[in-house]
Order: structure tokens, then C-alpha cells, then sequence
């Protein structure tokens, strides 16, 4: 008995040694001819915290891309946006390197140069300002990134405030009669919010389920970033030029009052709870018929596997009141390295930078959801055929204003305030006066 | 008893002992000392990533004028009240119900802990879709059957909480039927037979007898619960974030807002500790209810 136990054992350990042997030589015959070229950055690992935005995936297949060209493995970890403030918040904070490398929403910048979390690329740029066509850049965004003189961010997708509306409605005939018998004037996209109310109230017809206008109203960042960009529009800011809060002035009440409204009377009834995604849902399944949206958005709404309006999305230039000398909202993401990576890693991740951010890479950016970043990318005439609204988004930039939501170190807490007291005039807990006003006061108590 | 004899007790002690070393190690690792570090830092001026600076007791006296606070405590009693009184309830009389011993209800019972598994965060992403203002199934039935809910159940202020300890109710009345069945099952059969022979009713039996023996696991099963809808954060996370306004904001759900938002830790953990002391509370008075109807 015990001679055939052991029989059996040598018989085992006998198999097990020839097939890991056997498979031991047909792997090094099959990496052989893979050997003869050496990689630069072979074997180095790098850890990428990127937004769960649109252009995300494009990010793996850059990150595959470069793994051949340079043998570093770019891991990419998709997070959503509260989920990866936390989570760089808190690598960056306790210094525990989880990340090489970060997107970072570009309002983060002034909390990022003044907590030191992030490196300042200002001397790579400088070294590589040729490679990196530093002037095909839009300027508004090196500005957005830059704080205090350094350069957090670095421009990686770029996004444009709009005004997104159904062309198809907007085109019909019969709609065009029935807007100018009702109101006086032809229907076309609005220019002024007089004219997105008239709009608004006029598609809303809630027995066909369509609704005029649709904004994100989620207590939280959604709420507090979509309010913003009607503030902006009222001519209203949260600290004026003397950096003093206004969060509480006339024309804040204004666009606050103008934003409970369409919670009243245009929206879909659910759109106190929406997020980004349900407001995006609300419109790609015909819906609602306009919003205010970012311009990384344009490209899904003409696709049909997640859209139900393709073919008949319109895109223009946000409204304005009347008079107003408010630029346009530009907004998007940059990307920064944190400063506790290796030097190695930090070499190694502002290469992938400057890859992911190239003039070659740019137009597989933009036609696979990426947010142009470049002048000649916005530009180009193959890309201007394929996305007509290019030239508005390029409009935007040009002539936008970045600082609407404020980027300052505080700029995170703001936001905590606004995401709760935006959230609570609009469900009517609080007046518009009394929530702004509680708003000032509790910025004003960090702002000491 | 000889020496010999005592020293072997003694021996068999102190083996016996060895084997409490691992639990003691866990509890004080990962129970004692996060709380006394916890209490320890209620005493700082904390931010993530930088020096803490003691502060004497300031974030206790910032906490009583912080009316967001206050307002999430009184949410959360009133959650904790709600929900635990009616799973009590309901949990009883499912036991009552499922107290037999036959096929179905053996069945029965194995399929009723089915929501009691689900993960809390699990449960609320599966709700806040059957809640949906505007696609949800629960939404299209109530308004179906002309059942007003404004905007939507999720979304109105007046409702949103109601809704969130329906959610609560369902999760957990499973475990309040399997605790107060076990309960059921180990109550003595004399003084049932001593009654019926005596011509008593099922109405006076219940209340004069199975009541009072049932409730020193009726209070077992509060105690848990309480202490558990306390803590409550995931499934209000999951399905309204604390909104619309702050109908939904329970304490943890402003703790956490004040630790992993703001990262004011310092101030969080006092938060977290004035929160603790409630627990403390709720457990001491269960803990001696329990054991005063002992005594009798």
C-alpha cells in the first residue's frame, strides 16, 4: 500500500515537472522575436485615476497603445465624480501614492497648487514646448489649469457650455406657426432667458411626456455646477473682482429664481433627483426638448445606440440676459501627477500625457467622445465635416470664462454648500433669497 | 480538594485562557482602539493632510450650533423610531404566522430572509429604480391608481423619508420574524396547557402569556435593530443622498459629508461620538430593561 502511494506520488510530481518545463520552453520560443526590441519604460506600472466621463475608454485604448510603443503599463481606474475627488483627496493627503496620475475636474486647481498634492509641470512644458505644440493649445485652458503661477493641470478634454435643442422641433413647420402666433416672434434657439422661458413653457406638454427644459437637481455637485451656469448667464458670480462673496447679490437671486422655475413648471417631474446621467437620459429619450449641457455630450446624441434623437439635435451658444457681459462657460477636465510618484513614474506619466494629448492623438480623441483640447483639431475640415458643431464649441472657447465656478483652494467646499442649498430652493425647503443667503454665510465662515 | 487537584484546576484555567487571547486581540485592534481614537481626535482641529491642532472641546460647542446636525439627528430618530416600531410589528405577526410546522412554512421561512441578504447598497440602487420619479414601477402603479405623490415619492420632501423606511422595513422585518420565531419556539408549553384547561382564550392567552415571556426577546431584537437603524447610511446613500433638501439626511450621512467632502476628520469624529454616546444610551436602557424583567 504504502509502496503504491508513493509510486503514485513520483508519477505525479514527474507530470508536473514535464508539462511546466514543456510550457516553460514554448513560451521563450514564442517571446523571442518580442525580445529583440527593448522598451523604454518595459516592466514600470503606472496608476491612472481617471473621471467616469465619455472619454474615459479612449483612455485604455491610449494606455494599450502606448503600453507597445513603451512597454509602461498604464492602469486606468474608472471612478465616478464624487468617488474619485475622495479617493485623490485622500491618496494625495496622506501621501500614500495609490496614483500616478489623475483627471482632475479643472476647478480643483487652487486646492491642488495649495495643499502641494500635485507636481507642478510648468518646467516639462518648458522643456518640451515644441514637442507639445504648446500654442495649438487653447489659451483659456493652460489658464484654467494654471495656479499661482504653476501649472496643475494640464489640458486634457476641454468642454464648452451649450445649449442643446431639439432642430427637428425646432425646424417643424407647424411648431414654427403655433410659437410666433402664441408669442409675437419666430422660435429659434434662445438668446436670452425671456425667450428660454417662452421656449420652455411652450414644449412643455406633459400628456406627450415632453418637457421644455431639464437641469440636474440631485442634492450635490450636479445641482450646484448646472446652477452655476445659469448664474453665469445672469451676469451673477460667487466672489465678485474684490473677492468678496456674492453669492447672495441680484443677479444670483435672479438665475436662482429663473432655475426653480423650470423645476416647477418645465422639467420632468423627476428631475430633483437627476444627476448627470438621468438629465443626459431625460434628453437622449426625446424627453426633453432642450438643456444646458457640456459639449463632450454632442457626440452621443447621434448615437443611435444610445440615443433617441439622433439626427435631430441642434447645438448653440448658451443664453444670456439682456445686456450681459458674462464670457461663456468653458469647463472639462485636466490631468495632473501626484506629488508623491516616484520620479521615475513621473517621468514615465507626463510622457503618457503628452501622448494622450498629441496632435496625432487628437482626432481619435475627438471621434471616440474625447473633448478637443487644440486650435487645429477644432479646426480641422475633416472633423468640421464629421461634427458640425465644432465652430460653436470653438466660439465658446474663445470668447469663455473659465472662473465662473470659482477656482479656488475652497473651491470643493463651495460647491458642498451650493449642492445642498441650490438643492433645497428648489424643492422649496428654503426661499431663494433665504438659501443664497445661508449659502454666502457659510462660505463666508470658511473663507476667514 | 488536594493540591494537586486545585494546581490542575488552575492549569486548565490558564490553558483555557490562552484560547480568549485571539478575540481580546481583535476586540481591542478593531473595536477598543478606534473608539478611543476616535474619542482622542474629537479633541482636534483635524484636516486630512495636515497638523491636527488641539482644540480643547470647540468642535462640540461648533456642533451645538450647527443646525444641520441637529436637524440630522432628529431625522434619525425619527427614522430609527419609525422603522424599528413597525418592523417589530409586522415581524410578529409573521412569526405568529409562520409558528407551524408544515411544508409550506418551512418554505416560507427560507424564502422571507431572501431581502435580509441583499446588501444594503444593493437594495437601495434596486429601489431607487422601482422609485424613479419618472420611469420607476412603483411610481406608474401609484399614479396608475390615482394615488397622489407630487412629483414623485423620492423627490417630495414629505415623502422621501416615509419611502426610505419602507425600504428599511423590508430589508430587515425578515430578521425580526426569524429572531421572535426562535423566540416562539423555545417558550415552555405548561403554562399554555395550565390556561386552556382553565377555559382561557387565545386573546388573553397571547397577551397574558406569550407576551410577557416573549419579551426578553422582543427586547433583544429592538436593541439590535435600534442600534442598526442607527448607523443607517447606505440605503439612504443609494437612493436620495440625503436630498431632497435635508428630509433624507440622517447623522451619518452629515458625518460623512463633514469627513470625506470637507475633510474636517477632527470635527467628524465628534460628530461620530455624540452618535456613539446615543447608541450607548439606547443600548443601556434595552440592556437594563432586559435584565429588570428578568428579575421578576
Amino acid at each position: 500500500m504504502r509502496k503504491s502511494k508513493g509510486l503514485l506520488f513520483v508519477s505525479i510530481m514527474l507530470l508536473i515537472c514535464v508539462m511546466a518545463f514543456a510550457g516553460g520552453k514554448t513560451e521563450e520560443a514564442a517571446e523571442a522575436p518580442v525580445m529583440e526590441k527593448a522598451l523604454p519604460y518595459e516592466g514600470a506600472v503606472i496608476h491612472f485615476a481617471v473621471a467616469a466621463e465619455q472619454f474615459a475608454d479612449q483612455l485604455k485604448v491610449f494606455s494599450k497603445e502606448f503600453m507597445m510603443e513603451t512597454g509602461a503599463d498604464v492602469r486606468i481606474d474608472i471612478l465616478g465624480y464624487v468617488e474619485l475627488m475622495q479617493k485623490i483627496t485622500q491618496d494625495f493627503a496622506t501621501g500614500s501614492a495609490e496614483y500616478d496620475l489623475a483627471t482632475m475636474d479643472i476647478v480643483w486647481t487652487g486646492q491642488f497648487e495649495q495643499e502641494g498634492w500635485t507636481k507642478d509641470l510648468t518646467a516639462w512644458i518648458n522643456r518640451d514646448k515644441a514637442e507639445i505644440d504648446y500654442d495649438d493649445i487653447l489659451p483659456i485652458l493652460w489658464v484654467m489649469g494654471d495656479w499661482n503661477g504653476k501649472q496643475i493641470g494640464y489640458p486634457l478634454s476641454a468642454y464648452a457650455n451649450s445649449m442643446i435643442y431639439r432642430k427637428d422641433l425646432f425646424e417643424d413647420s407647424g411648431e414654427k406657426a403655433a410659437f410666433k402666433a402664441k408669442y409675437g416672434y419666430d422660435l429659434a434657439p434662445a438668446e436670452t432667458f425671456k425667450q428660454l422661458s417662452d421656449i420652455s413653457a411652450f414644449f412643455t406638454r406633459p400628456d406627450e411626456n415632453m418637457y421644455g427644459l431639464v437641469a440636474c437637481g440631485a442634492r450635490g455637485p450636479a445641482v450646484a455646477q448646472d446652477w452655476m451656469e445659469y448664474m453665469r448667464g445672469f451676469g451673477g458670480q460667487i466672489f465678485n473682482s474684490a473677492g468678496e462673496v456674492t453669492v447672495n447679490s441680484a443677479e444670483c437671486v435672479e438665475s436662482l429664481e429663473f432655475f426653480v422655475e423650470m423645476f416647477d413648471k418645465w422639467a420632468p417631474a423627476g428631475a430633483i433627483g437627476y444627476w448627470w446621467d438621468s438629465r443626459e437620459t431625460s434628453y437622449r429619450t426625446g424627453q426633453t426638448v432642450s438643456q444646458s449641457s457640456w459639449s463632450i455630450a454632442r457626440a452621443g446624441y447621434e448615437d443611435e445606440s444610445i440615443s433617441m434623437v439622433a439626427g435631430k439635435t441642434g447645438m448653440a451658444v448658451p443664453p444670456k440676459v439682456s445686456g450681459a457681459d458674462a464670457g461663456y462657460g468653458v469647463g472639462g477636465w485636466g490631468v495632473s501627477i501626484n506629488a508623491d510618484s516616484s520620479e521615475e513614474n513621473a517621468e514615465i506619466s507626463w510622457e503618457f500625457i503628452k501622448y494622450v494629448t498629441s496632435k496625432q492623438a487628437q482626432k481619435d480623441w475627438t471621434r471616440n467622445n474625447g473633448a478637443p483640447i487644440r486650435l487645429s483639431t477644432l479646426t480641422d475640415p475633416e472633423l468640421n465635416s464629421e461634427m458640425p458643431w465644432l465652430a460653436d464649441v470653438l466660439t465658446v472657447f474663445q470668447n469663455g470664462d473659465g472662473d465662473y465656478r470659482p477656482r479656488v483652494p475652497e473651491y470643493s467646499q463651495i460647491q458642498d454648500v451650493l449642492g445642498l442649498r441650490i438643492n433645497q430652493a428648489i424643492t422649496h425647503e428654503l426661499g431663494v433669497k433665504e438659501a443664497l443667503d445661508l449659502a454666502a454665510a457659510d462660505i463666508k465662515a470658511f473663507m476667514k | 480538594m488536594t493540591i494537586s487537584g486545585i494546581l490542575s484546576i488552575d492549569k486548565k484555567k490558564s490553558t483555557l485562557m490562552w484560547f480568549l487571547v485571539p478575540i481580546t486581540v481583535y476586540m481591542v485592534v478593531f473595536f477598543l482602539y478606534p473608539v478611543i481614537y476616535n474619542i482622542f481626535i474629537g479633541f482636534f482641529e483635524l484636516k486630512l493632510g495636515r497638523t491636527p491642532i488641539y482644540n480643547g472641546v470647540s468642535n462640540y460647542r461648533e456642533m451645538l450650533a450647527d443646525t444641520q446636525f441637529l436637524n440630522s439627528l432628529v431625522t434619525t430618530l425619527i427614522f430609527v423610531f419609525s422603522a424599528v416600531s413597525v418592523e417589530v410589528v409586522f415581524g410578529m405577526l409573521i412569526a405568529f404566522l409562520l409558528n407551524h410546522e408544515n411544508r409550506v412554512m418551512e418554505i416560507i421561512r427560507t424564502f422571507i430572509l431572501i431581502p435580509t441578504v441583499f446588501t444594503p447598497l444593493v437594495a437601495g440602487l434596486v429601489w431607487k429604480s422601482l422609485y424613479h420619479p419618472d420611469l420607476g414601477m412603483i411610481t406608474y402603479y401609484l399614479r396608475k391608481f390615482g394615488i397622489d405623490i407630487g412629483r414623485g415619492l423620492i423627490v417630495e420632501r414629505s415623502l422621501a423619508l416615509g419611502s426610505i423606511v419602507v425600504v428599511d422595513i423590508w430589508e430587515w422585518t425578515p430578521l425580526m420574524v426569524i429572531i421572535i420565531l426562535a423566540g416562539l419556539k423555545s417558550l415552555p408549553t405548561e403554562p399554555y396547557e395550565a390556561a386552556r384547561i382553565d377555559g382561557a382564550g387565545e386573546v388573553p392567552i397571547f397577551f397574558k402569556i406569550t407576551l410577557p415571556l416573549l419579551r426578553p426577546t422582543l427586547l433583544v431584537a429592538l436593541l439590535i435593530r435600534s442600534l442598526d437603524a442607527l448607523k443607517v447610511f447606505d440605503i439612504i446613500w443609494a437612493i436620495t443622498g440625503g436630498g431632497p433638501g435635508t428630509s433624507t439626511t440622517v447623522a451619518n450621512l452629515r458625518i460623512y459629508e463633514v469627513g470625506m467632502n470637507q475633510l474636517r476628520i477632527g470635527y467628524a469624529a465628534a460628530l461620530s461620538n455624540v452618535l456613539l454616546i446615543i447608541g450607548v444610551i439606547i443600548g443601556i436602557f434595552f440592556i437594563k430593561f432586559i435584565y429588570q424583567k428578568e428579575k421578576l
